[in-house]
């Protein structure tokens, strides 16, 4: 758990460093991650940990001169070694002509936590118990096995700077899922469910657990298709793994201004279907996320596709202040940074479609349950390619004919969201898993979707 | 910063604790890592960052696993830490069966990687000149809209003990780098790289392996055919016969090969993430992976890998592993536990991501034996192929069959000769179908021993150093110029 005296742990912390500091600006952030995860396989616990730790890390600047340490030692003499490291490289260092200050922005204090006891002091006997429910209602199914990973953790993220900027703000999160396969000893019957909360008194495990079953069980004998162009219907969490892939390609100031985004010439213009809005919003209340990001500025939403048209794109300071009237949208990953802004709490609009009603009204096309493995392929063009993964079947005549052998696509992802059939009136929250991002996405029913490959399986 | 007395008194206080409680089995592996990062984009510095990290994990098997990690270096920490762990262990046991671990010999030794220039002794001055006149070499021509150049280095203390008598201590080095560009001419965009993509190529060496990179000699070749590329033509489709460099064909092994002979996988326990694996147990010695001339081994002894050590995280000694032999499917990477189940000797293959992660079976050096051909007799004997260079982009399925990976580069090979620069070039296939198809594989003259820093495995998620060595080889018959362009 985050403890309750870490604000004024941090704060006294930082005042230290700062009064030591001999640079003409100074950042200090300090951070806190306690998470516990109980994975499961072959339906038994068979890894069960807890990680607690801290980070703390110096941007110190003179001129345009920046440096930067980290340390995850929080005595002071760790903190001022880390001071006297981060200062040292930044005396010499080359002159960064684009850099123009640290953020200059007031009032973090007031933002709210999304911060739940009941998740950061969950046990690993709750977690336990949770999943033998899990695996005593597979069995009871006739799932051979299950698979799966109960997640809870809390986080604290202090930022302060020498222009005045400080805040704190805690989180926690909890996410769930299970893999079940039907059939072992076969190799088949793979489905899937996940669920993620702030709260993990909203995590429902028997009924991702009951998602999970019966697409295992409705996946036994999948047939082969010929790779080709067919409608697909995404499910929330396939079309949430797409939704990541448009973020990383192309939804950050620095891929602009780097000329590697799909977005670049293409500001104004209609680039995708006009039903499709999506937006960064950590104020949402589906939402997870600090309300500030590493650099202590407040998170704006930004509409970053408005009703299909190429709108905008998040920022950091650096990338804001390397634009005339540009400031910081509150984008910030921990600095420096290459990879420079991030939309981290990415949302997509629903629409009016209920996923069922999607499968009615399809003659042909395959469902889709979640993707693996995907990378781009031409990131300016907007191209991606992965496979299918526990539960893909073939749509005929408005029913789920049969389970399918997973598919591989390659697709332009810009023709794709301009080839949009309807959007799903409910939507989900997903954690990234690998980030500390979290995504919200509805289904999506798209015609003409690219299958390049098949597997035997 | 370095593991000083009193920190090996903490591990041994920790072992002390393990054995009070009367567990099964219980190990303290307590690292303190620092880096150095140099990133030089477009004539400024990117960033320049300086981190260090510090603390322990607490394994425990006994009647359930648990973990437990902490930067807390007090005794008071540890005791939390342990008692945690122990916690931890029991909830695991209402769900799970005891834990048998493979026996092995148990070493008390001590482990420094060899290196001639320590790259934290070398001045930040030196290196940052060094860069900024490698990025100024890369600034050739309009169109290059990204120039990036960019150093690393780990250097890595542990100390492993358990409760079955190991102390082991390792100093580990790790050190590369490399260089890139971007261009745009508006209507299309290209990347090029060297040594190889997405940071470069890194070995368990001192900064001379950095140098022996001549950045500054490949600086302005490389722009340059960044900027050819715009105006090359578009891949071929349809079935060639490939011709892979090394800097893509230790993807291809990382896969195809690396990822499903983790037994780990094959047994099922990252089902419900990475995936599984197609090489399961009872095919072990019975099928046939590829070609009579494809050898693949793990090798945590091979001099300077990114995957070379000492002892892994559960205190097995670096050994030499034999996956594929004559193309037959004949080993696992196995963890103790792994290993008990199936009735294989461990492999020293258990690795962790830092003191926090709990180690997993990763990659070593997954290296591809040299052939008996040169690189340059293949092309020689290839009438009808493409040559690719430079990883860009990957995909493989969840039991590692069907991959779809796309290069930097690309060169149409015709009756012997390299004819024509071609871009966006792909290639498809299943794994054990597109090592069957492997004719000719180049000997030691052009074998290379590369680093990837950044694979990925695990929940939560770990990032590992695996090394990859191999020469050039070719594969008959494959799908290329996969997609609609």
């Amino acid at each position: 758990m985050v403890g309750k005296n870490y604000e004024e742990r941090f704060e006294g912390l930082a005042d230290k460093i700062f009064k030591n500091a001999k640079a003409d600006e100074l950042e200090v952030r300090i951070s806190h991650n306690d998470s516990a995860l109980t994975r499961y396989a072959n339906s038994k616990i068979h890894q069960n940990i807890a990680r607690n730790n801290f980070n703390l890390a110096i941007r110190a600047v003179f001129g345009k001169k920046i440096g930067s340490a980290t340390t995850n030692a929080l005595d002071e003499d760790a903190a001022l070694n880390c001071l006297t490291r981060a200062e040292n490289i930044a005396r010499n260092q080359r002159k960064d002509p684009d850099f123009k200050s640290l953020p200059d922005v007031k009032g973090l204090k007031d933002k709210k936590d999304i911060y739940i006891d009941k998740t950061a002091d969950h046990s690993p006997d709750q977690k336990a118990e949770k999943v033998k429910e899990i695996i005593e209602m597979a069995n009871e199914k006739g799932v051979d096995r299950v698979y799966g990973a109960f997640k809870t953790e809390s986080s604290g993220l202090f930022v302060a700077n020498s222009h005045g900027v400080e805040g704190f703000s805690r989180l926690t999160s909890s996410n769930i899922t299970t893999c079940a396969i039907a059939d072992w000893d076969n190799d088949q019957g793979f489905g899937w469910g996940e669920m993620c909360s702030a709260d993990v008194s909203d995590i429902d495990h028997l009924h991702v657990a009951k998602t999970a079953v019966e697409k295992g069980l409705n996946n036994l004998d999948p047939k082969k298709i010929k790779p080709g162009e067919y409608d697909v219907i995404l499910e929330p969490l396939a079309a949430k793994d797409i939704l990541i892939y448009l973020d990383m390609m192309g939804f950050s100031a620095k891929s602009v201004q780097e000329e590697r985004s799909f977005m670049n010439g293409k500001f104004g213009d209609k680039i995708m279907d006009e039903r499709i809005n999506i937006y960064d919003d950590v104020s949402d209340a589906d939402m997870i996320g600090f309300p500030f990001d590493y650099e202590g500025v407040p998170k704006q939403r930004v509409d970053i596709i408005k009703e299909g048209v190429a709108n905008k794109v998040v920022y950091d300071s650096y990338t804001a202040g390397r634009e005339k009237d540009k400031e910081s949208t509150g984008h910030a990953l921990a600095m420096p940074n290459p990879m420079g802004p991030l939309a981290m709490n990415l949302l997509m609009d629903t629409g009016d479609y209920p996923l069922e009603d999607m499968i009615q009204e399809t003659e042909k096309g395959i469902l889709v349950t979640r993707f693996n493995y995907c990378n781009p392929v031409h990131p300016v063009k907007g191209i991606l390619t992965g496979l299918t993964r526990d539960g893909t079947w073939l749509v005929e005549n408005g029913e789920l004919k049969h389970p399918l052998k997973n598919l591989r696509f390659t697709q332009n992802l810009i023709d794709a969201f301009n080839n949009i059939e309807s959007i799903g009136k409910e939507r989900k929250l997903y954690s990234m898993g690998y980030w500390p991002a979290y995504f919200v996405s509805p289904a999506l029913k798209i015609s003409d979707f690219r299958f390049t490959g098949t597997t035997e399986f | 910063m370095h593991i000083g007395a009193n920190m090996r008194d903490l591990v041994v206080f920790g072992i002390e604790r393990l054995e009070k409680e009367n567990v099964a089995y219980g190990d303290v592996r307590l690292c303190e890592r620092k880096s150095e990062v140099i990133n030089v984009k477009n004539g400024a510095v990117e960033a320049i960052k300086s981190s260090e990290s510090r603390g322990y994990g607490i394994r425990i098997f006994d009647e359930g696993m648990g973990f437990a990690s902490s930067a807390d270096m007090s005794k008071k920490g540890m005791k939390e830490t342990i008692k945690r762990a122990l916690k931890i262990a029991k909830a695991s046991s209402k769900v799970s069966v005891k834990v048998d671990l493979e026996e092995i010999d148990i070493h008390e030794d001590k482990y420094t990687t060899p290196y001639k220039i320590d790259p934290f002794e070398v001045g930040l001055e030196e290196k940052l000149d060094y860069l900024m006149d490698v990025d100024e070499r890369m600034d050739i021509d309009e169109r290059i809209k990204v120039r990036q150049c960019n150093f690393k280095a780990w250097k890595t203390f542990k100390e492993f003990a358990s409760t079955e008598g190991a102390r082991i201590e390792q100093d580990l080095i790790m050190t590369g780098g490399g260089l890139g560009v971007n261009v745009s001419d508006g209507k299309d965009t290209q990347k090029r790289s060297y040594p190889n993509s997405f940071g470069g190529d890194y070995n368990s060496k001192g900064f001379e392996f950095f140098k022996s990179f001549d950045l500054i000699e490949y600086a302005e070749k490389t722009a340059k055919e960044g900027v050819d590329l715009l105006d090359a033509k578009q891949c071929p489709k349809g079935k060639k016969d490939l011709i892979l460099d090394t800097n893509q064909l230790i993807l291809q092994v990382h896969e195809s090969c690396g990822h499903p002979t983790e037994l780990d996988r094959a047994l099922g326990t990252e089902a419900s993430y990475a995936g599984t694996s197609f090489l399961t147990p009872d095919k072990l010695g019975e099928l046939r992976y590829g070609s009579d001339i494809v050898n693949i081994v793990s090798d945590a002894t091979a001099e300077g890998g990114l995957g070379t050590f000492g002892y892994d995280d559960e205190g097995v000694k670096a050994k030499k592993v034999d996956l594929v032999k004559d193309g037959m499917f004949v080993g696992y990477q196995a963890s103790r536990e792994g290993a008990a189940k199936i009735g294989v000797e461990p492999s020293g293959n258990m690795r962790a991501d830092g003191w926090q992660n709990l180690p997993l079976v990763r990659m070593t050096n997954i290296n591809l034996e040299p052939g008996d051909w040169s690189r340059d007799e293949i092309i020689e004997e290839t009438q009808d192929g493409i040559l690719l260079n430079g990883i860009k982009s990957w995909s493989i399925d969840d039991k590692r069959l069907n991959f779809q990976f796309g290069t930097e580069v690309g060169y149409i090979v015709e009756n012997g000769e390299v004819t024509e620069l071609i871009k966006n070039p792909t290639y498809t296939g299943i794994t054990p179908e597109f090592w069957s198809n492997c004719d000719a594989i180049a000997g030691e003259e052009d074998w290379k021993l590369h680093g990837v820093p950044n694979c990925g495995k695990g929940e939560p998620p770990q990032t590992m150093q695996v090394g990859h060595g191999c020469a050039p080889a070719r594969f008959v018959d494959i799908r290329v110029g996969v997609g609609k362009w």
